[in-house]
């Protein structure tokens, strides 16, 4: 009887464990780009060429944590989510730009800017999928 | 022919080991930190030419973790040979650098602190301090002599650009002998030669280089502060991404004052494992 309860209550915390963690990725209220920011347009844009380059820097920077094709791992984002994909261009550049360090996204500020907007151009790939 | 010599050793010694940066500084400290979960490990060394006394080359190897995004810890361990007298373990230093503002700025700060359980034959010359003097013991007394010593930094930088502008300010202090502080500047600019990556893995192309220059030396101590009685160098740094994880340093720093060695040269290789925090993780059975 004991053993009976005690199976429930692991087995019910166990499905409690899954459904929060499948609940998935809650955004960041605090985490928003500056109007300006958001605003800055990719000055790749004319380049569809240069996206290559980005999915490359993805699968080395990146894909540890979001895994290959973006769709996240542990805490970091499902970057294929709607409202990841629904942010301009501008916004993401300023997240990789800045990070989030306190819930475990890097700042990528060491990377050339050129390189972080061909990122963002790997992401929209992503989120296309 | 004198820089030939230094790069074929600096591959010899490279051939042997280990890690991976994007910024070409040897000295110099910028505010990027390593990511969190990511190991590098790295094996430099700085090989001097006094102007009095017998050349001499410093190995060292350090191994670098992500603890968190706002910190990363570091190990080293050093040692010294000097041409004509003996080869000596010098010691260990254990480094920490803070991040204490969550986002970019024009002008972003680390804090770095640093405790070394050295000898007085340490040679890296990672930081340079206080006042200069010629050497006359052996490494055999040099050895026996403890310093243990406290280094605090400041560390400035900005991204300006593709630039990276870079300056720190030492206070160091040795706990084992009867001495106040000591002080030191490090300041670099560097920027990436290419700034677009190719769809490609290619190893020879501009992308995978960047090149800068940095100035570093002492500035006395707590009974002095200035620059007489002290060593200063400027320093051309070259960086090259030999693969995706892996990176080759390499930078001649040349002496500016009458006691800083006429020419120093300095590289290192570093291996990077990224995301070695989660692979641990998984090994020992966590979740994650
Ligand atoms: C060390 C792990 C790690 C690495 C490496 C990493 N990220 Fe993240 N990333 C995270 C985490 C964790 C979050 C969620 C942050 C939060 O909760 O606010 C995140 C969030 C994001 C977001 C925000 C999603 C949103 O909700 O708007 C973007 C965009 C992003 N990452 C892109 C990238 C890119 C591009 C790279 C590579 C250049 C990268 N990340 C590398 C961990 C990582």
């Amino acid at each position: 009887m004991k053993t009976a309860r005690l199976t429930a209550i692991i087995l019910l915390s166990a499905t409690l464990c899954l459904l929060a963690e499948s609940a998935g990725y809650q955004q960041d209220p605090n985490w928003k780009a500056p109007a300006e920011a958001a605003a800055k347009r990719n000055p790749l844009a004319g380049k569809p060429q240069a996206a290559a380059g980005g999915k490359k820097l993805f699968q080395r920077e990146c894909a540890q944590c979001h895994g290959d094709e973006g769709s996240g791992l542990k805490k970091a984002a499902d970057l294929q989510l709607p409202m990841v994909q629904a942010q301009s261009d501008g916004a993401l550049f300023w997240k990789i730009t800045n990070g989030n360090p306190d819930r475990g996204m890097p700042s990528f500020s060491k990377l050339p800017e050129n390189r972080r907007w061909q990122i963002v151009m790997h992401m929209r790939e992503l989120g296309a999928n | 022919m004198k820089n030939g010599l230094a790069f074929a050793l600096c591959l010899l010694w490279t051939a042997s080991g280990l890690s991976a940066q994007e910024s070409p500084y040897v000295v110099t400290y910028d505010h990027h930190l390593e990511e969190p979960g990511n190991l590098e490990i790295e094996a430099s060394g700085t090989l001097g030419a006094p102007r009095s006394g017998s050349f001499y080359f410093a190995p060292y190897i350090e191994v670098e973790y992500g603890v968190t995004a706002r910190w990363t810890g570091e190990l080293y361990l050093e040692g010294q040979a000097t041409a004509g007298d003996s080869g000596v373990f010098t010691g260990w230093r254990l480094e920490n650098r803070f991040r204490p503002l969550k986002r970019e700025h024009w002008i972003n700060p680390i804090l770095y602190f640093e405790y070394e359980g050295l000898n007085e034959a340490t040679r890296i010359g990672k930081e340079i301090v206080g006042n200069a003097h010629p050497r006359r013991e052996s490494n055999a007394v040099l050895s026996k002599v403890p310093a243990h010593e406290i280094e605090t930094k400041l560390i400035l930088s900005s991204d300006i650009h593709d630039w990276n502008l870079a300056g720190n300010f030492i206070v160091e202090k040795n706990l084992s002998a009867a001495e106040g502080f000591e002080f030191g500047y490090a300041a670099g600019v560097s920027r990436p030669l290419g700034t677009l990556a190719s769809g490609g893995a290619c190893r020879w192309c501009r992308e995978n280089f960047s090149a800068g220059v940095e100035v570093y030396g002492g500035l006395g101590g707590t009974n002095g502060f200035g620059f007489s009685q002290t060593a200063h160098y400027l320093a051309p740094v070259v960086a090259w991404q030999v693969s995706s994880n892996s990176t080759l340093k390499f930078s001649p720093g040349f002496g500016l004052t009458q006691l800083s060695n006429p020419v120093l040269l300095r590289f290192g290789y570093s291996y990077e494992i990224r995301g070695f925090g989660t692979q641990v993780a998984q090994w020992l059975g966590g979740k994650h």
